[in-house]
């Protein structure tokens, strides 16, 4: 325990040590500030800590529509954006360089000399370095965990999800990071892999989000659209889906199977989180009473276009992905010789 | 407990590519003294060392350290090591490189606090310990080095070549820190190509060449057959006593009277002729191959176990016996 304490200890102070760690933080506070100085008031919203109001019958203190919005900003913005997307790239460029700094000829030598197997001092490093990632969404979550409490009287939890989903997300680029860095010790190169891979799966993820957007949520909407002309055409109820966009669907879901799943991990934190018990993903649970038959009917189809993927599906096949690059990764940094 | 502390038979290593690096090393190291193990740049010194400290797998290996089967981990905590070229975090202090090295071994936080505080002061780093490694001299950092291979008290210390880089001073100081080491009853393997530094210090040696160990024993041993006294005379010899010496065994050269062994009594009915014939004795040295020639002889020419001879009789170092 006292190995693997000194490890972390270490990979935090190396964090510390970095100049583009401390930049981060100070945007994602900056950011989670700015988001904190929403507010609600009778008469609508208030930005900046009360200078501007932007008056609204609806989303007014104490509506739930308030909350909602106030939690959407959180799970579909600052989440995917900014965490899980901007700060996870710097994270990145920050994170590469250890591994290759570590396998360096006189670096690795006094660590694998130690009593400690190669593989707890592999692992524990691998985790140590996820702490860049998981100190920055922390620090963010507890800001909004703040925000929220104090502003809605919602002290939920719930928020922290976050930390957990952000990190692994990171993982999962990370860890072709790593299998780079075994197998070249260069950062440059490692750094570039990892990119490329998260890109790639990126791709496919937006691809395949797409293709399910159109071959099943846009006729769930009853909405068609003409491929030809582009024109969008809405018939107020329920339309057939195409056998063809289905197959065309399948092949694509296909390609990203065994890919990591990290926008769709991202975004496993709308059904986390809950408003008024009601998780994020339930659209059509926060439409007005009002609301139109067709309103709902999109509502119900983004609910199923949400929910397309279960949280095994997404967890299991994203893990059996990091499981496998990590095992080679470890495969062959226990027998490597230094 | 036994008096030697690694006994190692066979040891072989052939990297993927072909490069056989060891082939079929035995070794004893005795426990408590420095030994030191020579050898030209790609003889396989940095290997062995590794293999001994689990860093590379052996393709072969028979052979016991600290009575564990070499590569147990366990046994390691017993082991210090600094490597060649050592790399320790620019971002840690020197005391924090030490107390790192120290949880990496196991070592309580206070007791590795504690004991960082004694080897700062041993190394003579302790006004030091709090500047980070980044502003440290080639020097400065060997010392934090050598500090953090203590800091689990161990029974064996590797250094592989210590001194590389550090400049005299420096180096007298190392040399001063081993001595205390082997004082304090620790075993030193020193991997060093530096052969005058290696001389000054070690009890006994292993010379390597080629993946393979060519001599070992003590410095004593290795040397005996080269040892001899020398005799610079004055003045002429007549030629009765030159006979009589030519036939005790002694070789005349000019003014130089050599006698090939170590025993010094062969010399003493030599010294009482000479004085007998009024012969001028100008000194009376003891001669015996020195390290680097013995190395020389090891790893020269004539490839493993050289036969390559040197055509004068060599002169370093000497003992001055009567002046």
């Amino acid at each position: 325990m006292r190995q693997v304490m000194t490890i972390l200890w270490d990979s935090y102070r190396l964090l510390a040590a970095k100049k583009l760690f401390w930049i981060v933080l100070f945007l994602t506070v900056l950011i989670a500030m700015m988001y904190a100085s929403v507010g609600f008031t009778p008469e609508g919203i208030s930005v900046l800590f009360g200078a501007y109001q932007i008056e609204s019958e609806l989303i007014v203190e104490g509506s739930m529509f308030a909350e909602y919005l106030y939690m959407m900003i959180f799970t579909d913005y600052l989440v995917p954006w900014w965490l899980g997307f901007f700060a996870l790239v710097l994270a990145l460029i920050s994170v590469c360089p250890i591994f290759p700094d570590f396998l360096k000829t006189g670096s690795i030598d006094v660590a694998i000399s130690k009593p400690m197997s190669r593989l707890s001092l592999f692992l524990v490093k691998y985790l140590g370095s996820l702490l860049f990632v998981a100190i920055q969404v922390l620090v963010f979550c507890v800001i909004v965990f703040i925000a929220h409490g104090v502003r809605l009287n919602a002290w939920n939890l719930e928020i922290f999800w976050a930390v957990l989903l952000l990190t692994f997300v990171f993982s999962l680029i990370y860890c072709v990071s790593v299998l780079t860095a075994v197998l070249t010790r260069s950062s440059l190169f490692s750094l570039l892999v990892a990119l490329l891979v998260w890109g790639v799966t990126l791709s496919i993820q937006w691809s395949e989000s797409i293709m399910y957007k159109a071959t099943y949520v846009m006729p769930a909407s009853g909405l068609s659209i003409n491929m030809k002309t582009g024109e969008t055409k809405e018939a107020g109820e329920e339309l057939n889906t195409s056998s063809e966009m289905e197959k065309f669907y399948g092949i694509v879901r296909a390609i990203g199977m065994p890919l990591p799943k990290t926008r769709d991990a991202t975004y496993l934190l709308r059904k986390k989180v809950t408003v008024r018990g009601k998780n994020m993903t339930m659209s059509s649970a926060f439409l007005e009473d009002e609301a139109s038959a067709s309103e709902l009917l999109e509502a119900k189809a983004m609910e199923d276009y949400d929910n397309r993927h279960s949280v095994a599906y997404i967890v299991g096949s994203s893990l059996a992905f990091e499981v496998f690059i990590l095992g080679i990764a470890c495969f062959i940094f226990v027998r490597k010789d230094f | 407990m036994s008096d030697i502390v690694i006994d190692i038979a066979d040891v072989r290593k052939k990297y993927r590519g072909g490069v056989e690096a060891l082939r079929g090393v035995s070794l004893q190291v005795p426990r408590g003294g420095i030994f030191g193990l020579l050898g030209p740049n790609g003889a396989g010194k940095s290997t062995l060392v590794k293999i001994l400290t689990s860093i590379v797998r052996p393709t072969r290996c028979a052979g016991i350290m600290l009575g564990a089967a070499i590569g147990d981990k366990a046994t390691l905590a017993r082991v210090g090591y600094l490597p060649e070229h050592a790399r320790f975090p620019e971002y840690l202090k020197g005391g924090e490189v030490i107390r790192y090295v120290a949880g990496l071994t196991g070592i309580s936080s206070a007791d590795a606090r504690q004991k960082a505080g004694q080897l700062l002061e041993m190394v003579g780093m302790q006004d030091w310990g709090n500047h980070k490694m980044g502003t440290y001299s080639k020097g400065m950092k060997q010392r934090i080095g050598l500090a953090q291979a203590l800091v689990n008290d161990p029974e064996i210390v590797f250094l592989d070549e210590p001194t590389d880089g550090v400049d005299p001073k420096g180096r007298l100081e190392m040399r001063n820190l081993l001595q205390r080491m082997r004082d304090d009853g620790r075993t030193v393997f020193i991997n060093s190509h530096l052969l005058g530094e290696l001389e000054m210090i070690c009890d006994s040696v292993a010379i390597m060449d080629k993946g393979e160990i060519v001599r070992q024993g003590t410095i004593a041993e290795l040397t005996e057959k080269s040892r001899r006294y020398e005799l610079k005379t004055r003045g002429t010899i007549p030629e009765e006593l030159k006979h009589k010496l030519i036939a005790a065994g002694a070789e005349i050269g000019g003014e130089v009277i050599s006698m090939v062994g170590s025993d010094p009594e062969p010399i003493q009915p030599m010294l009482d002729a000479l004085r007998a014939e009024k012969v001028t004795i100008v000194e009376l040295r003891e001669i015996r191959q020195s390290l680097e020639e013995l190395f020389m002889e090891s790893v020269g020419a004539g490839g493993v176990g050289g036969t390559q001879k040197r055509s004068t009789p060599p002169q370093l170092p000497g003992k001055e016996l009567v002046k």
